[in-house]
């Protein structure tokens, strides 16, 4: 018997508490095509279509009228925004906007890759631990014990080991993501493996590594898919405030997390610092949480189609 | 039942060992010396060895870790090395305005997303349901420091209603305490509402629609009771595991909030021994926060066999 | 009657206009006599020998009295001393305490308690190590007389028993005294003007000082920390703000009284607030510091030190460290603190434009053979000053073609790793940044950053017998214009080797509310003479 013990709703972990944002646009007639699909999913249109705006951004953020956004001008600073400094500049005399710009790639980076290491590392953990019987009460006491760390006391601390770097802040992120995508797919697996056909998988004498590719992988797939996007939105909002507490990114990369650390103490008199970076990142991870409702409604019909 | 309960309990236990270890040998392959920082700017590299054999932070590994947990045992979380006071007494004085905040957090976040997914729930597909969901995500969208800075800059500066930072013990009366605590409590608890609500409405929405709660719609029950009644009651489960979880999301938050509002809580003791390296007040807080969190897990797992009476061990 | 009042009177009259009314502390009673004061830095440990940050000598001149201090015009006056006699060698030193005095546990202060207070206090101090160097004995004669014998004059010894810069020579019981001075004491008391709480002390938060009643102030007037420090309030509590916005709030709401060290950019702000007072709080101010490892690659290269030092603009550098107001802070060619008797800016040549000279510098690093070494660069990013000072500099090496490589870490970080004599890459450093506070800037007696005798100098190790020749001329020297001439020619020396590269010189301001008076501008924040109207 594991800590949290196994008869809790699948659904509830971490930020994945993520229930059907209701349909904005009634589905009149199921039509096929993109246009179709967008029409019946319109989180899944809105959060990804933001999403894609995002990345067209930090792809193309050199050639959006920025300038270098770690150039130093003290003679310039603290400007508030102009038709030269679109969003102003900072203490230093950088310019916010090529920094916001260029911050949409960390955080971005960050976003993405915790949430696909965190994925393939809570699979393969919550895969050995699901499958294997003598190892399941070990590893899953060892994610509890992670868990119940608090998630941004165990960032912090992790990157007051380690030098500030985005690898690092990806990985400490990842580190205390991991227990929670382990358990939602162990959870996956424990029930899979009563299920009549996976019985008659083994009867049938398929070897286990067939057996995780044919009949637990897809299944778990969608679940993981939810839940990665929620990973990705809070790791953005953690980066954030890793470097708000003064551990996180190092301060000479451009993220939204810095530009705010860096602007914060000023919010009173020159409000336009934090207001862009919190404008940017407020955005990101609500595209990113709308994406996981609408992709979270169309993966588990049952609830969607529920009421 | 009490097997359950009592063998539930007993698997805490390994999980706060392993807690221990972690977040000591976390800690013991940290760099940065505290006794540099102790020594000053001026200090020679001499005074600073002499400082660090002081403190005991020249000895093995397995000889600390052995003495620490030992006398962590026995409630002895050591010495701040920078303050000299025991770390249980420094943690004891933060304790208040700490638990004050998350308690407050609780039920104000309680309070105000139950009703909310409720709603949301019963009003399913309407406009108000689209506008408390969309409120909810925006909810853990936005940094919660940046949601303390606004409220703060309105409510305290502009309309003074309340003052922007401290904290009044509860001791120097209700009113001082509650004025301190209400804009960290809404900055802080704007996640936490997002949270429940989402969940509240996604269990309703499932409860409504299983056969007894139509039944009892047959049987000629009004609406409200219903929903508050049959509904709730079964939605219940889903709902306080949120908040075990939510435990850990409060407790990080506290961390962010402490310092815009400039409350001497726990929070804020871990930042600025993180950052100066003080390790055996990280080791305590971190230890006692993952006890609080275990602990408040445990309180769950066994109100479970109360609340849903279909689970049985 | 206040709004504030007023809407407490109208109990009930809606739930927030009812918190809003009760939001106001429950320290009505008491409030005119309590003083909320928001320090630089968090108290974070309380033992002034042990550790020398600027918080802790703070608070300290608050509890422990000293036997001589320093006044407004840095000339040490007798504060607990009676009188004093120096021998006609200069050998023999004999001091008389101040009848009456006490300390907190109502014991008198003796001798053997400041016997004991001097010999922990010399054993940390580089003015004390010198003297304790040619200590032949130090012995209280009876309860308040006590003599220090010495091997070689030391003329200096009433600057170094009243000086500002930390370790202070404070005076604590002897049962105190004695704890060694590597560790930590735990007993904070004194008999200065007020007493510490230990009670109400919440490292990170909170540290209360009470008006010290059995305290016999001098009759003169109060001065630096010479003087009559008579206390007119009873309490004095320091608030620790970690985030300055929300210090700046608190004064603003009339939550705190004084700020000690605002944010430069957030001055406007307060100074637009008609219930506030602003002005620079130390006008021997700062100054700001690059250091460079000399005895690693790339800055073992003389040449390499001096096309940085030819490259930085010192503008830069106070623009980001101390804000626009060019009231704030100025160009420094040299090492020693403006506006003081032995400021110089002799050889300073190269750093007078506050401009820099990139071509030129590019140039010299080209004769230098400078090979592109790495330059690891470690910059403490919790401390505003040092982090300001590394983003220029990491600006400043990449366009001078330097290979850097940053290293953002915190301040204790950095003081681990700089006394590390390692090569930077393999974790050694070659730069960190620090300030020295101006007054510690204004001659070389307390100023290691200045020294240059290699092995035994301070992190960098730099070493240039030319300035080590002029520190020991000015020890030497017999009147203001020979320590002047000695100061200028090792001002160039320093220059020459470059010590270290000051990044100018800069002041801060100190903020208070209007209900608040007799602030007055020094090295540290004089509480003595302070009052403060409802």
């Amino acid at each position: 018997m594991s800590l949290a013990s196994d008869h809790r709703p699948a659904a509830p972990e971490g930020l994945a508490i993520a229930p059907a944002l209701p349909d904005i646009l009634k589905a009149i007639k199921p039509r096929t095509g993109v246009t179709g699909f967008l029409r019946r999913h319109p989180t899944i249109a809105v959060g990804g279509g933001l999403l894609l705006l995002l990345i067209l951004v930090a792809g193309l953020a050199p050639y959006l009228g920025t300038v270098d956004p770690s150039a130093l001008s003290p003679a310039r600073r603290t400007r508030p925004p102009s038709a030269l400094y679109w969003f102003g500049t900072d203490m230093l005399g950088r310019d916010i906007y090529s920094r916001v710009l260029y911050g949409t790639r960390v955080s971005l980076l960050v976003g993405f890759a915790v949430a696909i290491l965190a994925s393939i590392g809570g699979l393969a953990i919550g895969l050995v631990a699901g499958y294997v019987r003598w190892a399941d009460s070990i590893i899953m006491r060892m994610m509890d014990s992670l868990m119940s760390i608090p998630p941004i006391l165990l960032a912090v601390s992790l990157m007051a080991i380690t030098r500030g770097s985005v690898g690092n802040v990806i990985l400490a992120i990842t580190i205390a993501e991991i227990p929670r995508v382990s358990r939602l797919v162990r959870g996956v697996v424990l029930s899979l493996r009563e299920q009549p056909y996976v019985d008659g998988a083994v009867a049938a004498g398929t070897r286990t590594p067939m057996i995780i590719l044919r009949h637990i992988l897809p299944n778990t797939l969608a679940p993981m898919t939810v839940q990665a996007t929620y990973i990705c939105g809070s790791a953005m909002i953690v980066e954030a405030i890793l470097s708000f507490i003064g551990a996180g990114v190092p301060p000479n990369v451009p993220s939204w997390g810095n530009i705010m650390a860096e602007g914060r103490a000023l919010w009173q008199v020159k409000p336009f610092i934090v207001f862009f970076p919190a404008a940017f990142l407020s955005v990101t991870v609500l595209a990113v949480n709308l994406l996981g409702d609408g992709l979270r409604d169309m993966l588990d019909p049952r609830q969607a189609k529920g009421h | 039942m009490l097997g359950y309960i009592l063998r539930r309990t007993l698997s805490t236990i390994p999980v706060m060992a392993m807690v221990g270890l972690f977040v000591f040998s976390l800690l013991y392959i940290a760099p940065g010396d505290p006794a540099a920082v102790i020594a000053g700017d001026q200090a020679s590299p001499e005074d600073i060895a002499r400082i660090r054999a002081n403190l005991g932070l020249d000895r093995p590994f397995l000889v600390q870790f052995g003495e620490w947990g030992w006398r962590t045992l026995h409630a002895d979380l050591g010495t701040s090395i920078f303050t000299g006071l025991p770390v249980t007494q420094m943690i004891g004085q933060r304790i208040e305005p700490t638990l004050s905040l998350m308690v407050l957090t609780l039920i104000f976040a309680i309070v105000v997303s139950v009703p909310m997914g409720v709603v949301a729930a019963w009003k399913a597909g309407t406009w108000i349901d689209r506008g408390i969901m969309t409120f909810a995500v925006l909810g853990f969208s936005v940094p919660v420091f940046v949601i303390g800075y606004v409220l703060a800059y309105v409510f305290a500066l502009q309309l003074d209603w309340f003052p922007v930072q401290g904290y009044t013990p509860i001791t120097q009366g209700l009113g001082p305490w509650l004025g301190n605590l209400v804009l960290p409590a809404l900055s802080l608890g704007c996640v936490y509402i997002a949270l429940i609500a989402r969940i509240t409405r996604a269990s309703m929405l499932e409860v409504l629609a299983q056969d007894y709660v139509r039944t009892a719609k047959a049987k000629g029950l009004g609406q409200k009771d219903v929903l508050f009644l049959h509904a709730l009651k079964n939605a219940a489960v889903p709902i306080v595991t949120v908040i075990g979880i939510g435990i850990a999301l409060l407790i990080g938050g506290a961390v962010v909030t402490e310092s815009v509002f400039a409350i001497p809580g726990l929070g804020r003791l871990t930042v600025d021994a993180i950052l100066r390296r003080d390790y055996p007040v990280i080791q305590g807080v971190v230890l006692l926060f993952s006890f609080v969190y275990v602990l408040v897990n445990l309180v769950i797992d066994i109100l479970y066999t109360f609340l849903d009476p279909r689970i049985r061990y | 009657m206040d709004r504030r009042t007023f809407i407490k009177g109208v109990a009930g009259a809606g739930s927030l206009a009812m918190s809003g009314g009760l939001a106001m502390p429950a320290l009505a009673q008491g409030a005119a006599k309590t003083l909320h004061f928001v320090p630089q830095a968090n108290l974070a440990n309380f033992d002034p020998i042990w550790g020398t940050q600027y918080v802790v000598r703070n608070a300290s001149a608050l509890v422990w009295d000293m036997l001589y201090g320093l006044d407004a015009s840095g000339t040490p006056q007798r504060q607990m001393v009676e009188s004093e006699e120096v021998s006609a060698d200069g050998l023999t030193w004999t001091f008389k305490l101040r009848p009456g005095l006490k300390f907190h546990d109502g014991e008198k202060v003796l001798a053997k308690d400041v016997v004991a207070s001097l010999t922990r206090w010399s054993a940390r101090d580089p003015m004390g190590i010198m003297i304790k160097a040619s200590q032949k004995e130090l012995v209280a004669v009876d309860d308040t007389t006590f003599r220090w014998v010495l091997s070689k004059p030391f003329p200096k010894m009433k600057l170094a028993l009243g000086k500002t810069n930390a370790p202070i020579a404070f005076i604590m019981p002897e049962r105190i005294a004695q704890t060694d001075p590597f560790k930590q004491i735990t007993e904070y008391v004194g008999s200065g003007p007020t007493k510490f709480l230990k009670g109400e002390w919440v490292p990170g938060a909170k540290a209360v000082f009470e008006r010290f009643a059995d305290y016999v102030p001098r009759s003169e007037a109060p001065s630096w920390l010479a003087g009559g420090k008579k206390m007119l309030v009873d309490r004095i509590e320091w608030v620790v703000m970690p985030d300055p916005a929300t210090a700046a709030a608190a004064l603003q709401n009339g939550e705190v009284d004084w700020w000690e060290q605002p944010l430069p950019d957030l001055v406007p702000l307060l100074k637009g607030n008609k219930n506030l007072n602003v002005d620079i709080g130390d006008p021997l101010g700062n100054v700001g510091s690059f250091r460079m490892n000399h005895i690693q690659p790339p800055f073992n290269n003389p040449k390499v030190r001096q096309a940085v030092l030819m490259a930085l603009s010192q503008e830069d550098y106070m623009r980001a460290v101390a804000g626009d107001d060019e009231k704030l802070w100025k160009v420094l060619p040299g090492f020693f603190t403006p506006g003081t008797a032995l400021y110089t800016e002799v050889g300073g040549e190269v750093l007078k434009s506050g401009k820099g000279n990139l071509e030129a510098a590019k140039k010299l690093l080209k004769e230098s053979g400078y090979n592109n070494e790495p330059v690891v660069c470690v910059v403490a990013q919790d401390q505003p000053i040092t982090k300001a000072q590394g983003d220029v500099t990491v600006d400043l090496l990449k366009k001078l073609g330097m290979n850097v490589d940053f290293v953002a870490t915190d301040w204790g970080t950095v003081g681990a790793r700089r006394a590390l004599k390692t090569p930077p890459t393999q974790g050694g450093w070659s730069m960190f940044h620090t300030w020295h506070a101006g007054a510690d800037c204004t001659n070389p007696a307390a100023y290691p950053a200045i020294r240059a005798n290699g092995d035994k100098a301070w992190f960098g190790w730099p070493e240039s017998p030319a300035v080590e020749a002029e520190v020991v001329s000015w020890f030497d020297a017999k009147d203001l214009a020979e320590e002047k001439a000695a100061i200028g020619r090792l001002n160039k020396a320093a220059v020459e080797n470059v010590t270290y590269a000051p990044t100018g010189f800069f002041l801060s301001y100190t903020a208070w509310r209007k209900t608040v008076s007799g602030v007055t501008q020094g090295p540290l924040p004089f509480f003595w003479g302070v009052s403060k109207s409802a």
